[in-house]
């Protein structure tokens, strides 16, 4: 299949690629090309305007702050998965772009295509919102916007982006001392969408829970952030592990297949958050 | 030199392949070829109106023609195999021969279906003018299982098939209800094979140049069977012969769906001549999905008796295999299951009824097995429900019932397809099974599940039995080139299977030349008149042969001439690598020769060194062999893994030893996926749920171990060079085997594993019973 016909623009920094947005609203911003090419070629997608933003240098870049990491939208899932910087200060996002499709994909798309694009079964949304990050939105003559990961995602393939906005940076909040991470996905094959996944960050003190996030994607309409004051103030075991995840996935209404899927949520949860608890804080 | 056969000579084709210089037909598409493009049905069954105005003014468009346009200028594609009178009557076939439309006239009958083409300077520019053909759909209701095909009141699929059925069959031999009454355990059980497909990594594609100076189109296709294309073009454009060219250039995988003839490689030539232009289509995975032919898709009823020892006394089957809109290969699918049925044991009685029907789902083809994976599910999960309940063990089953040394050769008193009385020329059958049980035996399950303990683990063994090399014929041609090498063609056309190099192989032991000498070139029906094709596990036994018999006449042929050449008589000349020696010591290189042979050599009134000829077996030679596997179930999740494959065979002599091994650790790669991961799933409004490679999973590297090969050597006798088939050796079984395995992983007392793809919510569903 071949994309139906569009206007082509490349743009050489992030001004230009807002003014483009502004002047064709309905365009569509290329980054990695990983899903919307697909969707173009099947004409499921038919934007007037493509912004090619491949050439914006300036976003595919990484910044370590005092308390966070700063992630440009245009860097690969392959570099957050192999940066040194990334591993050792947010392991939790190197580990869930690890099992976005294959190398050759992760070469090619981007943090910001990922989660621009939200598909509910994709791993960087539900590591983003895991981690509390931030996203960073703007538009050509208004202010940045500044929204939490958790608020960002609506439904499939929805979030809260206006038509001339995009998303530029991410502030991935680095977990502080006491805290560790988890993450668990089950697939049909590697690489494959999800069947279920789940992505976890847990802070103890003293042998004790203090907080968790817990986020469970591939099994509705986008990342669901879990309701976990039950496990505060109580140590993590395999007991209360369990329990918990039974409850926390008996509602789960995934869309096809719901009793699997249902059952590999509930393995993911428990995957994920006994990988927390073993790692050493 | 000779010595060839029998030697893994590295494949020749593997240096263009690996670095990317392989010339696939859309690599040979040029900035002057104009870009067809189909406009699909989108609906699964209904009338339809076409109307064309819009999409032909569109700049850049050359030619849109409809059904109507092409109604009574383009004829069908004919049925590609007609049965032997002789296996008709005997297996009761009857049936309609139904041809399959170039382009649907009023009416669609699924999804995918074409409805009109377009030629434009730009395959873009193609789609664009295919949005905008309007096709008005008045939809009927569509059939898309076995089961409503077959119900009192179905909707027709074609109007003209009153109840949907396209074939039926019927036999018997031996007493079956007396078996029944006496035995000591009957199982019954239905099993259903799900829709999936060859699925070559290069999807298929058509280029068709219209020579203004030769009158003739020539076709570059991606196909198995050129001359089989050739004659379809000729049948429907009624163009003789000699102005149509189909030549094969690299294929990316055949697999049985290349084994057919589609509309556009009858409307492609047809555009390239009406507009004297070159045009190709080249099929992207989109179409592929729905315009490659389909294959599986059967529901099977067995009875198996045994008696109080597991001896067999009766099977009895009842099949029915969904064709989608048609097949051209409909006798042969219904055939090869009831044939293959009997399998590798020793089978008292045998009843058999099957019937081939049509579904509003893409058409089938003949896919890697071709109806015999379907049979041995059934025979093989009968055996293990009736080792199960004896308690004997589900290898000691096939122990006790797999025809021996002493048993073989084994006739069977039904006829082959081609009409010939079936006889097992085997080995040792027993033997196969022990051999494989040894490469992976079922003590080697606590070792894998003390590897991985998160997993259940279990053991299966499944056999299978396969008719091989079947005719009528394989043509193939030699002749003697300018520098002295020798090129070789057969009729049969390399999808990727080695016939560069295996081929080859034989030749050169036949002429007694070194390899390097013979150069290989691809089929075409310019070298060529006649000739069938690879597939169903063919090539090597029926073009192998030819090959050899050309390369035996030419070499007693240049003999003759060399002797002329060096005045001495033939019985005083030898011939070697690199030419011929008199007694007396004189020489004559092939080169020599091939300059006396020239119009201005010595020779020249003798005509060139240049033979043709076909081979024609006497019937299929069978192979037999055993598989077995160790998987791993995860309780938690239903998901299988396979941890470990072993597969016996029984073939004859190996051209290239390694070359077999690929084919058989390919084919269990595609049976790997056919058991656990593909499937072509449909809609009830008849819609395919399969679009993309995010649905149809096929297997990759992680989910295929290395599988261990053990070959078991029989003397072919039926063939001079004494081989046998094996494309398909791999796949058949893998099915039975699997299910076989995951059941003795996560044992139920209440679900037994009787459909493929094994889906992983029933898997589950059996661990959660298990643990209760």
């Amino acid at each position: 299949m071949k994309p139906a016909p569009f206007q082509y623009r490349r743009p050489l920094d992030v001004a230009e690629a807002l003014a483009d947005l502004r002047a064709a609203p309905d365009g569509k911003l290329l980054a990695g090309g990983q899903s919307l090419l697909a969707v173009m070629n099947l004409r499921l997608s038919r934007p007037s305007h493509l912004i090619d933003i491949g050439r914006l240098g300036e976003l595919d870049r990484i910044f370590d702050d005092e308390d966070s990491l700063i992630v440009g939208a245009l860097c690969t899932h392959r570099r957050l998965e192999t940066d040194p910087l990334v591993r050792r200060r947010v392991p939790l996002l190197a580990e869930a772009v690890g099992h976005v499709g294959h190398v050759s994909i992760r070469n090619q798309g981007t943090v910001g295509g990922s989660v621009a694009h939200a598909d509910p079964a994709a791993e960087l949304p539900a590591a983003l919102v895991a981690l509390d990050a931030t996203l960073y939105v703007d538009r050509h003559g208004h202010p940045r916007r500044e929204v939490p990961a958790e608020a960002f995602f609506l439904s499939f393939y929805t979030t809260v982006l206006e038509p001339a906005e995009m998303l530029t940076w991410i502030r991935v909040p680095a977990p502080e001392c006491g805290t560790t991470w988890g993450f668990a996905e089950i697939a049909r094959r590697r690489g494959d969408f999800a069947s279920a996944g789940a992505a976890v960050v847990l802070s103890r003190e003293a042998g004790v829970v203090r907080q968790v996030r817990c986020v469970l994607f591939g099994v509705a309409d986008r990342p669901i952030l879990l309701d976990t004051a039950v496990l505060t103030g109580r140590p993590v075991t395999d007991q209360t592990v369990e329990a918990y995840a039974a409850d926390a996935t008996r509602d789960l209404d995934p869309p096809d297949e719901p009793e699997l899927r249902r059952a590999h949520a509930r393995v993911c949860v428990t995957r994920a958050l006994r990988d927390a608890a073993r790692r050493e804080t | 030199m000779s010595g060839y056969v029998g030697t893994s000579v590295p494949r020749r084709e593997d240096r263009r392949f690996l670095t990317g210089r392989g010339r696939y037909v859309a690599d040979l598409v040029d900035v002057a070829t104009l870009h067809a493009a189909l406009v699909r049905s989108t609906q699964a069954s209904a009338s339809i109106r076409v109307d064309a105005t819009a999409a032909r003014e569109l700049p850049g468009v050359h030619l849109v023609l409809t059904g109507t346009d092409l109604d009574g200028v383009l004829g069908p594609i004919e049925p590609l195999h007609r049965p032997h009178p002789v296996f008709a009557e005997a297996f009761g076939f009857r049936w309609t021969p139904r041809p399959i439309d170039t382009l649907a006239v009023d009416r669609v009958r699924y999804v995918g279906e074409p409805v009109a083409v377009v030629v434009a300077d730009s395959r873009a520019l193609a789609e664009d003018a295919i949005e905008l053909v309007t096709v008005e759909y008045e939809p009927g209701r569509p059939v898309t299982s076995i089961e409503q095909a077959l119900a009192p009141d179905a909707p027709r699929v074609h109007p003209d098939v009153s109840g949907n059925v396209a074939a039926t069959l019927a036999t018997s031999f031996g007493d079956v209800e007396a078996a029944r009454e006496r035995a000591a355990v009957v199982v019954r059980e239905t099993y259903r094979m799900g829709r999936h497909g060859g699925v070559p990594i290069e999807c298929r594609g058509v280029l068709a140049q219209w020579d203004p100076l030769e009158g003739r189109v020539h076709v570059r296709t991606s196909t198995q069977v050129p001359h089989v294309v050739r004659d379809a073009i000729c049948a429907a454009t009624g163009w003789p012969r000699w102005s149509v060219r189909v030549t094969v250039p690299d294929v990316g995988g055949g697999f049985g769906p290349k084994a057919n003839v589609y509309p556009e490689e009858i409307l492609v030539p047809y555009l390239a001549r009406r507009l004297g232009r070159s045009v190709a289509w080249i099929e992207d995975r989109s179409e592929h999905f729905v315009a490659t032919a389909q294959a599986r898709d059967q529901v099977l009823t067995a009875e198996l008796a045994v008696d109080a020892d597991g001896s067999l006394l009766a099977l009895s089957v009842d099949f029915a295999a969904d064709l989608g809109a048609g097949s051209l290969w409909v006798a042969g699918i219904v055939a090869n299951t009831a044939i293959h049925l009997l399998g590798p044991y020793r089978l008292p009685a045998y009843r058999v009824t099957g019937k081939a029907v049509y579904t509003n789902k893409t058409t089938v083809a003949q896919y890697r097995g071709a109806g015999r994976p379907e049979a041995c599910f059934a025979l093989e999960r009968s055996l293990d429900a009736a080792a199960d309940r004896l308690g004997i063990g589900r290898e000691e089953i096939r122990r006790r019932n797999l025809l021996g040394a002493a048993d073989l050769p084994y006739a069977r008193p039904l006829p082959y397809r081609d009409g010939v009385a079936i006889t097992y020329d085997g080995g040792d059958y027993r033997k196969c099974l022990d051999a494989c049980l040894e490469l992976l035996p079922r003590e080697a399950v606590a070792e894998a599940a003390a590897r991985h303990p998160e997993l259940a683990v279990g053991h299966g063994v499944g056999c299978y039995m396969e008719a091989t090399g079947r005719g009528p014929r394989e043509s193939a041609r030699v002749r003697l080139l300018s520098d002295g090498r020798v090129e070789l063609s057969t009729g049969a056309a390399s999808a990727g299977q080695s016939h560069e190099t295996t081929l080859p192989q034989a030749a050169a032991d036949a002429l007694g030349v070194s390899l390097d000498r013979i150069v290989w070139h691809p089929s075409d029906t310019d070298r060529l008149a006649v000739g069938v094709g690879t597939f169903a596990s063919r090539t090597a036994v029926v073009a192998g042969n030819a090959v050899r018999e050309v390369c035996v006449r030419m070499r007693e042929r240049a003999v003759v001439l060399a002797a002329k050449m060096l005045g001495r008589d033939t019985a005083d000349l030898s011939s070697g690598p690199e030419g011929f020696t008199a007694v007396s010591g004189e020489t004559l290189t092939w080169e020599q020769l091939a300059g006396a042979l020239a119009l201005d050599g010595r020779l020249a009134d003798e005509g060139d060194l240049d033979i043709s000829g076909v081979y024609e077996p006497s019937t299929v030679t069978w192979t037999m062999g055993a598989h077995a596997a160790i998987v791993g179930v995860e309780p938690a999740t239903g998901l299988v893994r396979v941890l470990r494959y072993a597969v016996a065979h029984e073939g004859g002599v190996e051209i290239n030893p390694a070359v077999v091994e690929g084919q058989i650790r390919g084919g269990v790669a595609q049976g790997i996926g056919g058991a656990l991961l593909e499937s072509f799933p449909y809609g009830p409004d008849g819609q395919p749920l399969t679009a993309t490679f995010a649905e149809y999973l096929l297997p990759g590297t992680l989910d295929v171990p290395t599988v261990d090969v053990a070959a078991m050597h029989t003397d072919a006798t039926l063939n001079p060079l004494g081989v046998k088939g094996v494309g398909e050796s791999g796949t058949i079984a893998v099915y039975a085997t699997l299910a076989s395995a995951v059941e003795d992983a996560v044992p139920s007392r209440r679900t037994r594993l009787t459909a493929t793809p094994l889906r992983p919510a029933d898997v589950h569903a059996m661990c959660g019973e298990d643990t209760r």
